[in-house]
């Protein structure tokens, strides 16, 4: 057990906080989002750096892959990273041409990224596969969408196609996608915290300090509290390599703790954490958008601990 | 990563890794543990251990037990070798605390002397004081309880009053302390005094070593529903101890109770307790036809995240302590979720168990006892939130 990085670790880590900040940020997360657009410029920059493939690297793996996609998020990258990185790694050996957006085919509703992928893995749970499903430009038309990601939507054809990834694929693929929604909701919660923080550290209201409040101190507090918890728990799991019941685990517990943090930081930031010029939505929407994403966590941990159905 | 500036500093130590695995000895370890409690303890364990660390039937058998513990090593591997410890890690004695709080702690309250009343005494006890106590808990044949809080003292600890002062080589004790768990079987109390009555706040108090038999201490029990004798008040009028009997210099008593807590607030594994008490709501829920039930599976789903996310910010505290870093807030955050894991378990005990919890002694009653105190024992949960606010987010003081 330790839980301290690596020199190597570090180095890593600092090397993509320098690429975030030159090629991401809440900022620049507006801008694109103004026009539904897709952040190419960070994709290409990440996948330059050699980012994509640090989980199966040589001296680095799922755990490196996992500390870097909670950077991202923390950063607002409006790129599909997580899914190259973590899942499509994971499911097929040979690599698969990004942008890699992740749906499933019995659940319906819009695809984050759909409209710019190039790649498609679909996880059909009734047939026991997981499809990869090359895309064309306009194969899945833009969905409007509240919260925080460009988003499209596949058609129930498209959804149909593609080759299977072999036997196990949709095991592999569900507990992957797992883990990635898990982690990046965790670097996504932190960017709600450290904002909420810092905002009221210095927004003053009846004389004082709103964050020195108790009664706001306690519920920062909590949301401390359950984001540590959701990174370590998804941290282990990515060093487990995904294993069933750890992922489960660390989803179950991150993205219930999204929906209090969602709710704690708007509550406790006031009106201001509503509007476009404040930097918190850029995050919290996406919380709400990464608890509908696959979903299913408390039944998945159920069913690997005690065997439910 | 060929395309990544990963500058090489000196080559890493292989325990230098950000990693989440047990070494081989460990793991090893804890099974072994596990054998030994399977071979130990009686067939009727469940129903000593049901009455709480505090009950006469565990405080008799937490010193069988701590004795076959010591006899191999174990009680206090964690000590340095020349304390009767091992110079293990903390992790190894984190394994043997998990272990042992999951099936209802049969070191009773001797855990506490383990976990931080040796390592206080190591850390600011005298020669004589470490000769005299040291050896007994690492035998483990001493059975301790702590005299902190007092009824104008709880969360604001340092607001105590218990006054020790000087008559030649005595200290005179006038005062009380209360919600003293342990007590009637303990042969010493950790007691935190005021010795200079000019004093106020942490200045000016002192930790003694008090027999609990010393002349002028009278115990009382607080009747509670929480179980019997599981809360006491102790009064001192005119008790005598000796100066010989001071823990750390005069009027330096809050850097030991402090240095003494952070080894508390983590130190009972409530989490590992909580999860095979939950594992064993499945297998009930199973057997009455209840995992069919949708709402019934995510409940405990929840609840055994709950436990696993106490687990790790747990490891997380070990781990500074294991490379000697000065404790941070993690302590904080461990225990609040600790507490939270105790008080869900407890909670979905009730409600799967049902009309049956209602009988006292029953498994969902007693373990929903045991559990309600935990947002309050060792600094309410508030306390812990507002250090969390201060040391961790950074928020400002009023």
């Amino acid at each position: 057990m330790d839980f301290d990085y690596s020199v190597d670790q570090a180095a890593i880590l600092a090397a993509v906080e320098s690429l975030l900040e030159r090629h991401a940020g809440p900022a620049r997360a507006i801008a694109l989002g103004e026009r539904d657009a897709y952040d190419s410029e960070l994709d290409t920059a990440l996948q330059d750096a050699g980012f994509t493939e640090v989980a199966r690297g040589e001296d680095t793996g799922p755990l490196e892959a996992a500390l870097i996609v909670e950077a991202v998020a923390r950063a607002g990258g409006v790129c599909a990273f997580a899914a190259s990185a973590l899942v499509a790694s994971a499911v097929s050996e040979s690599p698969i041409e990004g942008p890699v957006a992740l749906a499933a085919s019995d659940t319906g509703g819009p695809v984050r990224y759909a409209t710019s992928a190039r790649s498609l893995l679909v996880l059909d749970r009734p047939a026991g596969e997981a499809r990869l499903v090359p895309l064309e430009p306009g194969d899945c038309p833009p969905v409007r969408s509240s919260f925080g990601y460009p988003m499209g939507r596949p058609s129930p054809e498209i959804l149909a196609r593609g080759e299977s990834l072999g036997p196990g694929s949709a095991e592999r693929l569900e507990r992957w996608w797992r883990l990635a929604v898990a982690v990046e909701a965790v670097g996504t919660m932190a960017a709600c915290l450290d904002i909420t923080v810092a905002y009221l550290s210095q927004r003053r209201q009846f004389g004082r300090t709103i964050g020195s409040f108790q009664a706001v101190q306690h519920r920062l507090a909590d949301c401390a509290i359950q984001i540590e918890a959701s990174r370590w728990l998804v941290r282990e799991a990515a060093f487990q390599a995904a294993p069933q019941e750890a992922t489960a685990t660390a989803a179950a517990y991150a993205l219930a703790a999204a929906a209090d943090v969602f709710s704690e930081t708007h509550q406790l930031s006031g009106a201001i954490g509503f509007t476009r010029e404040h930097d918190l939505h850029v995050f919290s929407m996406r919380l709400q958008a990464l608890r509908l994403e696959l979903g299913g966590h408390r039944r998945a941990l159920a069913a690997a601990r005690w065997g439910t159905a | 990563m060929a395309n990544v500036d990963v500058s090489r500093g000196e080559t890493p130590l292989a325990e230098d890794l950000l990693e989440f695995d047990w070494s081989s000895e460990d793991a090893r370890h804890r099974d072994e543990v596990r054998v030994f409690l399977d071979e130990i303890l009686p067939d009727d364990w469940e129903e000593i251990a049901k009455h709480g660390p505090g009950s006469d039937g565990q405080a008799a058998f937490s010193k069988t037990f701590c004795a076959a513990m010591a006899e191999r090593g174990w009680l206090t591997q964690h000590w340095p070798a020349e304390y009767g410890g091992r110079d293990a890690s903390p992790w190894r004695h984190s394994i043997v605390g998990e272990e042992m709080w999951a099936i209802g702690e049969p070191r009773g309250s001797q855990y506490m002397n383990v976990n931080w009343i040796g390592p206080a005494i190591m850390r600011f006890g005298t020669e004589p004081q470490k000769a005299l106590h040291l050896p007994r808990i690492s035998a483990g044949d001493v059975l301790w309880c702590q005299g902190f809080s007092e009824p104008e003292a709880g969360s604001d600890l340092a607001a105590l009053r218990t006054l020790a002062l000087r008559d030649g080589d005595d200290y005179v004790i006038n005062g009380s302390k209360i919600w003293t768990s342990y007590v009637e079987n303990a042969e010493f109390i950790f007691l935190l005094v005021r010795t200079d009555p000019d004093s106020s706040r942490q200045r000016g108090v002192s930790v003694l070593l008090c027999p609990v038999d010393t002349p002028g201490v009278e115990v009382r029990e607080i009747p509670s529903v929480v179980g019997a004798r599981y809360f006491h008040e102790v009064f001192f009028s005119e008790a005598r101890v000796p100066v010989a009997g001071r823990l750390g210099g005069e009027g330096e008593g809050w850097d030991v109770v402090h240095y003494a807590l952070q080894y508390e607030r983590v130190g009972a594994a409530r989490y590992a307790r909580a999860a095979r008490t939950l594992d064993r709501l499945a297998e009930i829920a199973r057997v009455r036809g209840r995992l069919e039930d949708r709402l019934i599976v995510e409940r405990l789903a929840e609840a055994r995240a709950v436990c696993e996310a106490a687990r790790v910010l747990t490891y997380k505290v070990i781990d500074v302590r294991a490379k000697g870093g000065a404790p941070t807030a993690d302590t904080q955050i461990a225990r609040v979720a600790g507490t939270r894991a105790d008080a869900r378990v407890a909670d979905l005990a009730l409600e799967i168990l049902g009309a049956e919890a209602l009988e006292y002694g029953s498994y969902a009653d007693a373990n929903f006892r045991l559990a309600m105190t935990a947002g309050v024992a060792v600094g309410a949960t508030e306390v812990q939130l507002n250090l969390i606010a201060s040391r961790f987010l950074g928020l400002p003081r009023e």
